[in-house]
């Protein structure tokens, strides 16, 4: 049981920042470098604003971080879109900035947050943490929401379009340039959810973000760009596949196991065989390219 | 779509390649000291920038006025010391092209610095090429001895020494060991088990973890499972944060349970207050030391960079470790890196670290004095017992 409870915790985590990653990709085609720093942003707000309770500061840092990101959408990456390398490097760039920023402000001494629900829980004869749980399913919902908006509004309608044929999407009249601000705003904004949310359980300092960067790149790779609920699956897999090595094995072996594996599935993903089954399952699966 | 899909592996692996690129380039020569015309140069090679910069600004800090100091007091054979500070990021390879550039363009006589043990080696390595000596003032060894390596931090022997009894006697007598996986913790676990065994008791758990693990949920559990006493934790970095915090949300961490380890560092202070609050912890240097030339050094480093917390133990070893260097290198009346190593080995030095401090030639171990401190809210590190000169010449390879 616990380590289903493990699985739901880590999941939470790395399926807020790779979901977060998806949107923006989905939309813009670019990986956004910056997803981890973003973490960091969220975890710093619950850590220093310690006057307001804890739901609060979790609001408040989306509340701040919307018009940030607004403002890097805006100011930074309009103009290289044209070039996806180049928005690439200015999303780096934006994340350096951040990690710059923090350390200036608050030094690079990690700092704690204390948890808004202590004690433990029993959950089917396990005793767990009661805020892990807690976050585990908060973030979980806001997942399934996520994709409930990817799959059932015209807003996730159109962002699965642009996803899958951009020039298309825009003949047809959507204006990609509004979507863009908005993906990267929601899929931000996903990744400044999971940093304040899992604050209690990390140790805030400014590179924290960088570190969380590995499993989600994992995530993003073994998902299909536009195709969110791929996304949420592949965060779950690595969750689970953490989980459940380092819970038969010593870490540092799990580590090794765990990076081995990911690039298997990664190099196996691409054999043309592979990939022509999976595209069949796509057929059936993605109505945006019907309509 | 398989279009599409390849330009998103693209993308992909093109931000890997980044990251990898990225991740380990950036650093430079930053600051010259003094202008003097004194023979002697130093090169200090610290991380100023990644995840140990906090403790590796606050060794550059003491460094920088432990030179002051000399200098103000006549320099070294009358002229003032000059020093180089370069930061390598906390990364092995950076610290060796640096350490090699320190040697060869900057004609430094002695190189001091480095935080974790992987940047220590290899500055160590290029040292001994270059017959010129380094001094670290981190704590721990790793069981190998260099003839130009010094280190002013206490040594595992010297910080367990102490240590085990004291937590066995208290707590009982079931050990658990954790730590981040490199090999000063595992080197610490084998010092660790030797004195563990001594005091009588037993070692029923033992657990490395990669550095910047943030999910400690099956390392705690199996922990938990082990039933310990006592835990020992080597685990560092931001990893000392996060492992307290979720120990602590899992139960493990509580008041039966001994706790001694990295995390208990005033460096983690701010971030551990609660947790670590009437612990114990034995250490080389607190900024509570009684003792006039310590209060001093206090004193002027809040001061001069306006540093409120708990002082680092490191930025005491620094301060008087480079003053101790650097009194050798008035012995050897040269700019000679072989004959200051010699003198280095000779020296004996008085400071708040001990009289008649001086290295053990069987294995460049500085024979000081330690302390036990007892960890009060707002983070005094109040010394609660003065453990005397804790000797520590167990021979190493490579010295004797």
């Amino acid at each position: 049981m616990d380590v289903l409870l493990a699985i739901l915790t880590l999941f939470g985590l790395y399926g807020l920042t790779t979901l977060g990653m998806a949107v923006i990709f989905a939309a813009t085609r670019v990986v956004n470098l910056a997803q981890g720093d973003l973490i960091m942003v969220g975890a710093y707000t619950a850590a220093v604003l310690t006057g307001p309770a804890f739901g609060w500061r979790v609001t408040l840092a989306l509340v701040a971080s919307a018009p940030l990101l607004l403002l890097i959408e805006r100011l930074l990456l309009r103009r290289p879109l044209a070039d996806g390398l180049a928005t690439m490097l200015v999303t780096w760039g934006v994340g350096m900035a951040l990690r710059q920023a923090a350390e200036l402000w608050f030094t690079s001494t990690s700092r704690s947050v204390d948890a808004p629900v202590g004690g433990t829980v029993t959950v089917l004869g396990t005793p767990y943490p009661a805020y892990r749980l807690v976050c585990g399913l908060i973030a979980v919902a806001v997942i399934g929401l996520v994709l409930l908006a990817a799959y059932r509004t015209d807003w996730g309608l159109t962002l699965r379009a642009v996803a899958d044929n951009p020039a298309m999407a825009a003949l047809l009249g959507t204006d990609p340039r509004r979507l863009r601000t908005i993906a990267f705003i929601v899929g931000g904004l996903l990744a400044v959810l999971a940093g304040a949310l899992y604050s209690p359980l990390l140790a805030v300092n400014p590179t924290m973000g960088f570190g969380l960067l590995v499993p989600v790149f994992f995530g993003l790779l073994l998902s299909r760009p536009g195709a969110l609920g791929t996304a949420a699956g592949a965060a779950l897999a690595i969750a689970t596949l953490s989980v459940l090595l380092r819970t038969w094995l010593t870490d540092v072996l799990a580590e090794v196991f765990f990076y081995l594996i990911v690039v298997a599935v990664a190099a196996l993903r691409s054999r043309p065989w592979i990939r022509r089954y999976m595209s069949w399952l796509t057929r059936v699966r993605v109505p945006a390219r019907a309509s | 779509m398989a279009h599409t899909r390849s330009r998103a592996g693209t993308g992909i692996l093109t931000a890997a390649a980044l990251l990898a690129v990225t991740g380990c380039g950036g650093s430079a020569i930053s600051d010259t000291g003094s202008d003097g015309d004194g023979p002697l140069k130093v090169g200090l090679i610290v991380p100023l920038t990644g995840p140990v910069s906090s403790t590796g600004k606050a060794l550059r800090n003491a460094f920088e006025l432990g030179v002051e100091k000399v200098n103000e007091d006549g320099g070294v054979n009358g002229a003032n010391v000059e020093f180089v500070v370069v930061d390598d990021g906390g990364d092995p390879a950076t610290s060796t092209q640096l350490a090699r550039r320190l040697v060869q363009r900057e004609k430094v006589s002695m190189l001091f610095g480095t935080i974790t043990g992987d940047t220590a080696e290899a500055v160590t390595k290029v040292a001994d090429d270059a017959k010129v000596p380094f001094g670290t003032a981190i704590l721990g060894d790793t069981g190998q001895c260099h003839p130009y390596a010094w280190g002013f931090g206490e040594s595992t022997r010297q910080l367990l020494t102490p240590t085990i009894p004291a937590l066995l006697e208290k707590y009982g007598k079931r050990v658990a060991v954790v730590g981040s996986d490199y090999n000063f913790p595992h080197y610490y676990l084998r010092v660790a088990k030797e004195q563990v065994k001594r005091a009588g008791g037993s070692v029923v758990g033992e657990e490395f973890s990669p550095i910047g693990q943030t999910d400690w949920q099956p390392v705690i559990k199996r922990l938990k499972a082990a039933k310990p006493d006592v835990l020992l934790a080597m685990v560092v970095g931001s990893d000392a944060v996060s492992f307290s915090q979720q120990a602590k949300q899992f139960g493990l961490l509580s008041p039966q349970l001994g706790y001694d380890g990295a995390p208990l560092d005033s460096d983690y202070y701010p971030a551990l207050n609660a947790l670590v609050n009437g612990r114990t912890h034995t250490v080389r240097w607190t900024d509570r030391l009684d003792d006039p030339d310590s209060r001093a050094f206090v004193a002027d480093y809040r001061k001069a960079y306006k540093f409120k917390g708990p002082m680092p133990e490191v930025a005491g070893n620094a301060y008087f470790g480079i003053q101790f260097f650097l009194g050798a290198a008035e012995k050897a009346e040269s700019a000679d890196g072989e004959a200051i190593n010699t003198e280095i080995g000779r020296l004996t030095f008085d400071s708040p670290l001990g009289e008649n401090t001086r290295f053990s030639a069987a294995n460049h171990i500085l024979q000081a004095d330690m302390f036990q401190a007892t960890i009060k809210p707002g983070g005094a590190y109040e010394v609660s017992r003065e453990l005397g000169r804790v000797a520590d010449t167990t021979p190493m390879p490579g010295c004797s």
